[in-house]
């Protein structure tokens, strides 16, 4: 506010003039008129001045000439009187009203009679909403170039605060919504209430001297400033440059809750949390107890349910498992090898008995056929069997036993020895077999042909054999046969040769 | 073919249990010698048993901590 040319000189009222007595002293005291005299020029000095305030009171005695209107500073409590005229007033500021705000073209005027200073106006303009929102926009620009508004510089809310600082209206809405509902969030929260205007010339001041209070409370670390819903004027003291400051520099988050939703004052941005309404403040300041609980418990839950589920999922695999037929009945596996083992055994039977029986009856058979072709039959007819005891040959020459040879007759049962008789009346070299014991051709053993063996019980005729050879070639024949009768001939009846050993052997050993 | 108690709790329970399903598998499949049937047999069994253990503990743990907290 640059200073402005000197206006009319100026009117000191009725005061007579008087020189200029000399400097005042105890002993020589100026009169008052002296002194308001030389304050009124003193104070004329200053001349015409612009000036910023709000219109804190105004009062439009009609009779009167002149207005009276006490002007506030914006921030500070301070105020002067000024005075105007209708005319002015009229003019600039028609239908001025408290709290607006104004700019005034005024000069100071010191009034003798009762001593008072008063500024007097010849201009008023009334700042409008437009100029105040505009003045607005240029101070949030202002402070957003200086980095009040820096998202960096913005501090975190404590989780759960040990105290919370509340600036607000007295018994207002916003107090009862923030009060209520911050406790039914959370019952233990510990609250510092400072009621202060929320409105007016004196909102700001007192704003900034609660901010000051809780800001150095060291038990208080969150402080909300909260207010209900209002016009924009109403709001004003919230885009206060200020106040803007004041938050900024504050220590402890401040949290700004200012009207509804859509409003959003310049503490709104400098603030370190905004909260679009006193109830939703609320909610930013403490969690809420129930839903916490509510949370943890549903953890729980189903912290519980997924491991039970896993329990059962694997329990049942291992049932599954347990329970299948290798498992549950192994006996099965050892019930089936038994009877694998029992099969195996009767067939093994089966098969022996099979054997056994064919075996048996392979026995039968070539025993008959033994017996077929052993001389027992043949004996059993009445034939003998005569053989030389020194060598089991068979006689069947009397060439073959030489007068004297002991002999062995065998019978169907049973054999007799014999002794061979010179024969009295035969050729030297015949040998005669005592008459009683008739030398029977042999029938087994040596002789080539077996073909029509005599079935036991058949009648018994002798055999018929090679045609007849004349004694000598037969003796011949049979000599050189007998030197080798120890070789195999075809030898069928194994059992006769057996006999003509064991006789030998029993000769040996005797 | 049967482990010795000695390394039987270092079997985690996922490998008792991939091992019980190879037993069970193998004995289903047959054309085993009857002592390597029965031995088998008796590692699932034991397989069985583990993986019975383990189950059961971890639900023994879980009741006891619901208890714990019921309080």
């Amino acid at each position: 506010m640059g200073v402005t040319q000197t206006g009319p000189p100026p009117t000191t009222g009725t005061a007579p003039r008087t020189g200029t007595p000399g400097a005042s002293t105890a002993d020589e005291p100026w009169p008052v008129r002296v002194v308001s005299q030389k304050v009124s020029a003193w104070i004329a000095k200053l001349g015409w001045v612009w000036v910023d305030g709000q219109v804190a009171q105004i009062s439009r005695r009609p009779g009167a000439g002149t207005v009276f209107i006490t002007l506030r500073d914006p921030a500070a409590e301070l105020s002067l009187t000024v005075t105007t005229s209708h005319e002015v007033l009229a003019v600039g500021a028609p239908d001025l009203s408290e709290g607006a705000r104004v700019v005034l073209h005024a000069k100071p005027e010191f009034y003798p009679a009762r001593g008072t200073l008063s500024l007097r106006a010849d201009e008023i303009r009334q700042v409008g909403l437009g100029e105040l929102l505009a003045r607005l926009e240029k101070l949030k620009r202002l402070l957003g170039a200086e980095g009040l508004f820096a998202r960096d510089r913005k501090r975190r809310l404590p989780f759960l605060p040990q105290r919370v600082g509340l600036i607000t209206g007295r018994a207002s809405a916003a107090e009862r919504d923030v009060l209520t509902n911050t406790r039914r969030r959370w019952p233990g929260v510990d609250f510092r209430v400072i009621n202060v205007a929320t409105q007016g010339l004196s909102a700001v001041p007192q704003i900034l001297d609660a901010l000051k209070i809780l800001d150095e409370d060291p038990g208080t670390d969150v402080i909300v400033i909260a207010r209900g819903g209002g016009s924009v004027e109403d709001l004003l003291p919230f885009s206060d440059e200020a106040l803007c400051r004041a938050v900024f520099a504050c220590r402890t988050p401040v949290v700004s809750a200012i009207g509804h939703e859509e409003d959003t004052p310049l503490l709104d941005y400098v603030a370190d949390v905004r909260a679009s309404t006193p109830t939703d403040a609320a909610k930013r300041l403490v969690p809420d107890l129930a839903e916490e609980q509510r949370l943890i418990s549903l953890a729980r839950h189903r912290l519980d349910r997924a491991v039970t589920n896993r329990l059962d999922r694997e329990s049942q695999r291992i049932e599954a498992w347990r329970s299948r037929p290798v498992m549950a009945r192994p006996h099965v596996m050892i019930d089936q090898r038994a009877s694998d083992v029992i099969s195996l055994r009767d067939r093994a039977e089966r098969t022996l008995g099979h054997r056994l029986g064919t075996a048996a009856n392979e026995l039968s058979h070539t025993l008959a056929r033994l017996r077929a072709l052993s001389p027992a039959a043949t004996l059993q007819r009445g034939y003998a069997i005569v053989q030389r005891t020194s060598d089991d040959h068979v006689v069947r020459a009397d060439s073959d036993a030489t007068p004297g040879t002991p002999l062995r007759i065998r019978l169907a049962s049973g054999t007799l020895p014999a002794v061979v008789t010179p024969d009295a009346d035969s050729a030297p070299g015949r040998s005669q077999v005592a008459p009683e014991a008739a030398v029977i051709p042999e029938t087994g053993g040596d002789t080539e042909d077996h073909s029509d063996a005599v079935p036991d019980g058949g009648t018994s005729a002798p055999r018929t054999r090679a045609p007849h050879k004349t004694p000598a070639a037969r003796t011949a024949a049979d000599r050189e046969k007998n030197t080798d009768d120890t070789a195999p001939a075809v030898d069928e009846t194994t059992p006769k040769r057996e006999r003509a050993k064991t006789a030998k052997s029993r000769k040996d050993s005797a | 073919m049967t482990t010795d108690q000695k390394t039987q709790p270092k079997l985690s329970y996922e490998q008792a249990r991939e091992e019980l399903g190879r037993v069970v598998e193998r004995l289903e499949a047959g054309g085993t010698s009857l002592e390597e049937s029965l031995a088998l047999w008796e590692r699932g069994e034991e397989l069985a048993a583990v993986c019975q253990r383990w189950l059961d503990g971890a639900r023994a743990k879980l009741d006891a901590a619901r208890e714990a907290r019921s309080q």
